[in-house]
């Protein structure tokens, strides 16, 4: 009985992500546009976080300037479709570019790097972030400065294709703009929440999967074996940068706007490497859990008080001491150094599956390694992590 | 004798002052057992990591099955390295111009009519950068110098890396295991089948049934394997929870996995007790005999040496004393010096 | 005939006198930086925010004082013995804030892989961070110009002011003197011991755990004196300068070779002089983009920086 209901909530990440499509409906018709769009935030921004796993996760590089992917994704899209500039491309086109140039962005600036130390590369990660903020902030032509791209309301598909469409049922006035409205956007950021989720546990279990396991359990006996670890790791930095350009393409279009550069900046890289943090490093489902605690703070509950707060008739000072959204930085902190001290594992520790081996020796059918303990932050037996690495000539 | 599958020649390793190797050249003929002894810190592993690229030669060259471990320069890489600079000088030229000016000119004001088209966008771009001529060049050709030059160096310097060397067909244990310690057994050795699965990205993250028909046959490999070293029934257990002598097997049958043609044992025996180290020196010479595995090893303990390496050679601080059988390095008296003083 | 006219070198140099004013401090800062890494290997990431907190610690007191709004009805005395008092306790309490953060957080994690640490000193930081905001608010606040911009030398063309005097004044000395401190005294000789190896030196009898706590003493009160030398040169401050100076002063440490004391000096330097000769020259709103793009390539090219050594990975 115990056995049959751990095998059902062994799926609850698959559960929780339906859920999540039907949570607007939970509320009263007038706010279930308002609970749709601050949900459609949080689905974007588990997004951006499955994008770190990826990096942080699979490879152990600690990424402090995953948002600039997602900024290059954003304003890829907002460029090419703002009504300023002539281009106007369809929905279906920018996603595909907002994927590719991000990926190609999230290789072509990291590749150079990689060799060096998890420290200093950490460092590195983070000024190539910030170098993204001051180009969008600089290049005011283009990206509008500080001032955002609006708006960002593109057709679902090429003009070319309407004839088509049309003929299977569908108005202009739908393809145009209609299609953006409340169920249909919010499910289909659902839909690629659920197929990027679906994408990397199918990842995981691949041999690609296992060698950047073994890659960092121990990068020197791994390249040993033959893998190359410049080579894994390219790959998951381009599916990193990937992912967080789906999640800023999909992030612009939902509030019709690029945003300022500072949405794209280091706050933003530290609220996702929080979400992975305390969801536990290298578990997917974890972050999962991380990003509904800590984004649902940020962008809904913080949102929902401070309104409360604002209403009272306090005085301002108490008010602005009270207000949730000021204690951000302090939250995404405490998080980093409370998880990092006593359970540096993350609230649910990684578990990793191995498929099951049918085999003519044995018939074994064989299960879950669990609970293997921590996935820590960068393997301590790497030769480029050891307290003994430190040698100096 | 066989033709020298591993050739090292006058092989010399510095570490800032310390010379650690100096001057040792050996041969190790294919279907060889062929051991490296010498007392600690003579620079035995410092060999060892020579040879599997962990460090670069400071002098002196490694042959492998008669050719350099360096991967040899392809007309494609030339191209890539084109590439990269006209990428690189693109940009720099962009930058160098001013992009957001260009961009100024050549989209936002001719987009102010209903009436934009791409030739006219291309127009005001080519007039804009023929009014910095020179600077656009500059900045190209710079960008396109720098490029090319630094993927070239980056190329080169990575042209003998221990994956390469892997892929070539050395393989290689370690002196303290090192095995991937949270994984199970089974898949130790499945990484090192790795290279060989030839799954794609895309039919992996898909699940296509190509890569599930190519994963299912690295699995019975990999089982193969396994009851091959004798540990068929462990598969399922992490690496880190086997006991000693099983982990030290562990990782001689993740090493064979690679397939190589060349297998360094460092310190295989180093832990073991008596009747393990028989079980051992007959399994040495099984994979020899049975894989037809050229097998190079340190071991500290003579009696194994002895009893199974074809040849011996015999290092002291980096230097090469003797060479030779078993029964020639026994009687050596340079050898006797070293290890028992005078 | 001259190089250059006469006004372009005058700008020159008075572009030169900022950056190398301004560079001073970042090598103070880079300093604490560095030897923290140098012992325990961490890129302490909340001492940016540490010396963001003493120029705030240096306002308020200056408002005790009654000198926060400009020192202008004060007499000189008066302002030259408050500003001594602020910098004696701000760095007194960066010193011991940044030790504590190293008891609480740092020292559990000492065993730790080498990730959690960096990790920890992110929510430092942003937890400094924060406090920051509590304290004056999220916008810019107006630091007292309490050393007059007047040039020093009245006569002479150029800008060389009381302010850059009281910058080279304070720094210049304290660097030599942390210079010999670590050369020739016990500690500082331990505190080398530590750096090379912290195991044999803990074998040799040095209490460690001693060495690391002076360390970040060390560290915040050149922190507390840099900020409170920043506030009275720049004149503003905001919750968010601990995060940029924070990164300039650690791509000057870096630059400089990262664990390297006379390396961090001249890193700020020079991450000083590309500032304002950038902002001069080239574009003031690429200057903060160029300077990481320096932290990149050095960090590419020369990861152990201009004066640091080669470190050999053990296998």
């Amino acid at each position: 009985m115990k056995s049959i209901l751990k095998q059902i909530l062994q799926f609850w990440a698959v559960y929780y992500l339906i859920l999540l499509g039907a949570v607007p409906y939970f509320f009263p018709a007038d706010s279930r546009l308002e609970i749709a769009t601050k949900f459609n935030s949080l689905m974007i921004y588990s997004l951006l976080a499955l994008a770190l796993h990826v990096i942080v996760g699979y490879t152990g590089i600690l990424h402090l300037g995953i948002a600039g992917y997602f900024g290059i994704g954003a304003y890829m899209t907002g460029i090419l479709c703002t009504p300023i500039f002539p281009f106007e491309f369809c929905f279906l086109y920018l996603i595909v570019i907002a994927i590719v140039t991000a990926a190609i962005a999230a290789v072509v600036f990291t590749a150079p790097m990689l060799r060096l130390r998890g420290d200093y590369l950490a460092l590195v990660t983070l000024g190539f972030g910030q170098i993204i903020i001051f180009v969008i902030q600089n290049m005011e032509s283009i990206t509008a400065g500080t001032q955002s791209l609006s708006p960002v309301d593109p057709a679902l598909v090429p003009k070319w294709s309407y004839p088509l469409f049309k003929s299977l049922g569908f108005s202009e006035t739908w393809l145009n703009y209609d299609w953006k409205i409340f169920p249909n956007f919010y499910l289909l950021t659902l839909l690629m929440l659920m197929l990027v989720y679906w994408l990397l546990h199918n990842l995981e279990q691949s041999a690609l999967g296992r060698a950047l396991v073994a890659l960092r359990e121990d990068e020197l006996a791994a390249s040993c074996m033959g893998l190359s670890p410049v080579k894994l790791k390219l790959i998951a930095l381009a599916l990193a940068g990937a992912i967080s350009g789906l999640a800023g393409c999909l992030y612009v279009t939902s509030i019709s706007s690029t945003a300022g550069p500072k949405d794209y900046g280091f706050n933003r890289s530290i609220l996702m490497l929080c979400c992975l943090i305390l969801g536990g490093l290298g578990n997917r489902r974890g972050l999962l859990v991380g990003a509904f605690i800590l984004v649902g703070y940020d962008t809904i509950l913080a949102d929902i008080l401070n309104t409360q707060i604002q209403q009272t008739t306090w005085s301002t000072k108490v008010k602005n001491l009270l207000q949730p959204s000021n204690w951000k930085f302090a939250l995404f902190g405490g998080v980093l150094i409370l998880i990092m001290r006593y359970r540096p594992e993350g609230l649910f520790p990684a578990q990793r599956k191995s498929r099951a081996v049918k085999t003519p020796l044995e018939s074994a059918s064989q299960s879950t390694v669990s609970p293997q303990g921590s996935v820590s932050i960068a393997p301590s037996n790497s030769p480029l992590d050891s307290n003994s690495a430190k040698q100096e000539n | 004798m066989n033709p020298a599958i591993l050739q090292i020649k006058q092989l010399t390793m510095r570490f800032g002052g310390l010379v650690a190797v100096n001057d040792v050249s050996f041969q190790v003929a294919e279907g060889e057992i062929y051991a490296v002894i010498g007392p600690n810190g003579a620079g035995k592993t410092t060999i060892f990591n020579a040879i599997s690229a962990v460090y670069q030669p400071s002098q002196g060259e490694i042959l492998f099955q008669g050719k350099t471990q360096y991967s040899p320069f392809r007309f494609r890489q030339f191209l890539f390295w084109l590439l990269i600079g006209l990428f690189t000088g693109l940009f720099a030229m962009l930058i160098g111009v001013n992009v957001n000016q260009l961009w100024q000119k050549s989209i936002r004001d001719n987009n102010i009519t209903d009436t934009f088209s791409y030739a006219a966008a291309w127009q005001s771009a080519k007039e804009y950068i023929e009014a910095r001529l020179s600077t656009a060049q500059i900045a190209l050709v710079s960008g396109f110098v720098i490029g090319v030059a630094a993927s070239f160096s980056v190329w080169n310097r990575s042209r003998r890396t221990t994956d390469s060397i892997g892929r070539m067909g050395i393989a290689r244990t370690f002196q303290n295991i090192r095995l991937f310690q949270n994984m199970t057994v089974l898949e130790n050795i499945l990484i090192g089948l790795n290279h060989e699965c030839k799954c794609s990205f895309w039919s992996s993250i898909f699940r296509l049934p190509s890569s599930n028909r190519l994963e299912e046959e690295a699995h019975q490999r990999a089982l193969k394997l396994l009851h091959y070293v004798g540990l068929a029934d462990k598969e399922n257990l992490l690496a880190r929870n086997l006991p000693y002598g099983d982990q030290r097997r562990l990782e001689i049958a993740r090493a064979l996995a690679c397939k190589p043609a060349l297998l360094l044992l460092d310190e295989p025996a180093a832990g073991m007790n008596p009747t393990e180290k028989n079980e051992l020196m007959r399994f040495i010479r099984q994979v020899r005999d049975e894989l037809k595995i050229t097998i190079l090893l340190i071991e500290h303990d003579m009696k194994l040496v002895m009893g199974i390496s074809d040849r011996i050679v015999v290092l002291d601080y980096g230097k090469k004393i003797a060479e030779g059988t078993p029964k020639e390095i026994r009687v050596h008296p340079e050898v006797i010096k070293a290890y028992l003083g005078e | 005939m001259p190089l250059l006219a006469s006004a372009e070198l005058d700008q020159l140099i008075q572009y030169i006198i900022i950056g190398l004013s301004n560079g001073s401090l970042y090598a103070l800062i880079a300093l604490g930086y560095t030897m923290v890494y140098g012992i325990i290997e961490l890129i302490n990431f909340a001492h940016g925010d540490l010396f963001m907190l003493g120029s705030f610690l240096a306002l308020t007191m200056l408002s005790w004082f009654g000198l926060d709004k400009g020192g202008s009805s004060a007499s000189t005395f008066y302002i030259s013995f408050s500003i001594a008092i602020l910098l004696l306790a701000v760095p007194i309490f960066c010193a011991f804030v940044n030790a504590g953060v190293d008891y609480l957080i740092y020292k559990p994690l000492r065993q730790a892989p080498k990730l959690a640490p960096l990790v920890s000193a992110i929510g430092v930081s942003f937890i400094f961070m924060n406090i920051g905001l509590f304290w004056y608010g999220p916008v810019d606040v107006a630091f007292p110009s309490l050393v007059t911009r007047e040039k020093v030398f009245p006569s002479s063309s150029i800008q060389f002011s009381y302010q850059a005097l009281m910058v080279i004044a304070v720094t210049v000395p304290i660097m030599i003197a942390l210079t010999v401190f670590v050369k020739y005294t016990n500690i500082g000789k331990a505190m080398r011991a530590t750096a090379q190896n912290p195991t044999a030196a803990a074998l040799m009898g040095i209490d460690v755990n001693r060495v690391i706590s002076i360390t970040f003493l060390l560290g915040g009160a050149l922190a507390g004196v840099a900020s409170v030398i920043y506030g009275l040169f720049n004149n503003t401050v905001s919750y968010q300068m601990g995060f940029q100076n924070g990164l300039y002063a650690f791509t000057a440490a870096v630059v400089g070779g990262i664990g390297n004391i006379p390396g961090a000096v001249l890193g700020g330097l020079l991450i000083g002089l590309v500032r304002s000769l950038g902002s001069g020259y080239i574009d003031e709103k690429w200057t903060e983009a160029m300077i990481f793009l320096i932290l990149i390539l050095i960090l590419i090219f020369r990861p152990t920086g201009l004066l640091g050594a080669r470190v050999r990975e053990k296998v």
